[in-house]
């Protein structure tokens, strides 16, 4: 097959929403072995290993060691990347840029995280960040966790675009009800207009039910010159693309949003294209005012119409742009940008089962990092398809 | 120092690292009750917090210049959730993003307790709150409006 490179392997522990006993580098190893056992690899077979984790001080954080913990050989490729949440996009990229140039043949990508501790992520994002530089300062001003940073971002984004909690309450409806077909979000309970607007208020705009889920647990994807000896799906990666918008913090620009649209247009002009010829989109949606931001930013509708579209129906189950189509990070769970990356390769490999979009073998996935400073994007296709 | 209030909003365990040499000379003049902000030393440019390098013309020299303490809000949000150990007020407070007179932007509460939702647009002036011991910006509202009056012509 192709030296091109593909998508051949996918691993998923359980994603826990209460502390459990692994810690980070036992999930990492979990999911990097359901990884290789889904794509009928041996370890001796993997001469690549990219790492993702979490941004944060954690002592049991991943790094490089990775290789050693997890059993691995001596390696070819062995690389700690860091551009915060676009981290798993990048990661993809890497392997696939890697694998064409010769320098590795069988890639593994892993992330792992485990944020939910005694007192729960909330707690452990608010007390995380430290009170150095800028963050520090802010920290001091009651910016504690990343929802309040956020909810600028929201009251921003209204007072400039228009649009407000109804917006939100779409979004966050329409992750919901996608996540009702998948057996893996953390979420599944029904939810409507008035159960969003009872969820708890947390900075305003956003509500409880506006947040990522966060849980303790791991994906891992195989990156390979070659076919799964198991005869899973090959998924090839048509286009790449990538930005970091520098809005400064100072008048008169916007700081809050806007630059990426760049990252989409690159990955379709490589793959020849158009957005209309996605079948599912999966965007990095720790929050739902982000959904709302880079459709609009991505030019999957007008600019200014965006609360209309999401209103319409058009990313929920039945609409024409199906996006998110796990639950996202909004009910589906919280692992960066493995949580898009990895919808879209069982979309694509057709394993969505009751969430599964007909015919979809063209997925655009994109990841963001900081605060919608990078964007990091891949078009998708299931090999054989068109 | 030993008879230092308390702040108003979070605990001493959050005082930012006055020492951290990317911020020091901010914190320096803010202990003073000046608001200092970076500027390109070449071309005068509002410069980030933690930038070095201009941006407008490549000046690598940052001048820290005294900016006027009044703004206006260019985002706002109203924290419901309040982390007990870190968060020392019972009601939802205040995060606001100023735009100064300078052009910078900076994120900031409110020097006194304040439970308003803050419209974008309000002008505020600058002030200093102290949190063990470091003393940081913080905004003064403009007098709550009245209640909406009947208008008769």
């Amino acid at each position: 097959m192709s030296a091109a490179g593909a998508i051949v392997g996918l691993g998923m522990t359980p994603m826990a929403t209460r502390p459990i006993a692994d810690d980070t580098v036992s999930l990492a190893c979990r999911a990097l072995t359901a990884a290789l056992d889904d794509a009928g690899l041996a370890r001796a077979d993997v001469d690549g290993l990219l790492v993702n984790s979490s941004q944060g001080i954690r002592p049991d954080r991943l790094g490089v060691a990775l290789g050693r913990q997890a059993g691995l050989g001596t390696l070819r490729l062995l690389e700690h990347l860091e551009i915060k949440g676009a981290t798993a996009v990048a990661m993809i990229q890497r392997a696939i840029l890697s694998i064409r140039a010769g320098l590795a043949t069988t890639v593994a990508c892993v992330f792992s995280d485990a944020p939910v501790a005694g007192s729960g992520a909330g707690s452990s994002y608010a007390h995380s960040g430290g009170v150095a530089g800028v963050r520090g300062l802010e920290r001091a001003s009651g910016v504690l966790g990343s929802v309040p940073t956020y909810a600028l971002l929201a009251s921003r984004y209204f007072a400039v675009r228009g649009g407000g909690p109804k917006d939100l309450c779409a979004v966050a409806v329409a992750a919901r009800a996608w996540a009702m077909g998948n057996p893996d979000a953390v979420v599944r309970k029904p939810l409507d207009e008035a159960g969003y607007f009872a969820s708890r208020m947390i900075s305003t705009p956003l509500r409880l039910l506006d947040c990522a889920r966060p849980v303790n647990g791991s994906v891992a994807v195989i990156v390979s010159a070659h076919p799964a000896p198991s005869n899973a799906p090959s998924l090839r990666v048509r286009g790449m693309g990538a930005v970091h918008p520098v809005r400064r913090r100072r008048g008169p620009g916007e700081s809050w949003f806007g630059g990426g649209r760049q990252a989409v247009d690159d990955a379709l002009a490589a793959a020849g294209i158009g957005r209309d010829e996605i079948d599912v989109l999966e965007l990095y949606d720790p929050f739902s005012v982000v959904t709302l931001c880079l459709l609009e930013e991505y030019g999957f509708c007008e600019p200014g119409s965006v609360g209309e579209f999401v209103r319409s129906g058009a990313i929920a189950p039945g609409g024409d742009l199906p996006t998110n189509t796990g639950g996202g990070q909004l009910s589906g769970f919280y692992l960066q940008g493995m949580t898009p990356l990895a919808e879209a390769i069982i979309q694509l490999r057709g394993g969505g089962a009751d969430r599964q979009v007909a015919g979809a073998d063209t997925a655009l996935v994109t990841g963001i990092g900081g605060r919608i400073d990078h964007h990091a994007c891949l078009v998708l296709q299931r090999d054989g398809s068109s | 120092m030993s008879a230092e209030q308390a702040d108003w909003l979070v605990s001493a365990e959050l005082a930012p690292d006055a020492a951290d040499p990317r911020l020091a000379p901010f914190y320096a003049a803010a202990a003073r009750g000046a608001l200092e902000l970076p500027r390109c030393a070449g071309c005068g440019l509002a410069l980030e917090l933690e930038q070095r390098v201009c941006d407008g013309c490549g000046g690598c020299e940052v001048r820290w210049a005294e900016a006027e303490r009044a703004g206006i809000v260019h985002a706002s949000t109203s924290v419901h959730r309040r982390e007990a150990a870190l968060i020392r007020t019972d009601a939802p407070y205040p995060v606001l993003d100023v735009e100064l007179s300078s052009g910078h932007r900076l994120v900031m509460t409110t020097v006194e307790r304040s439970d308003r939702d803050v419209e974008i647009g309000t002008p505020v002036q600058i002030g200093f709150r102290s949190i063990g011991g470091v003393t940081v910006p913080a905004a003064f509202l403009p007098e709550a409006p009245p209640p909406t009056l009947e208008v008769h012509q």
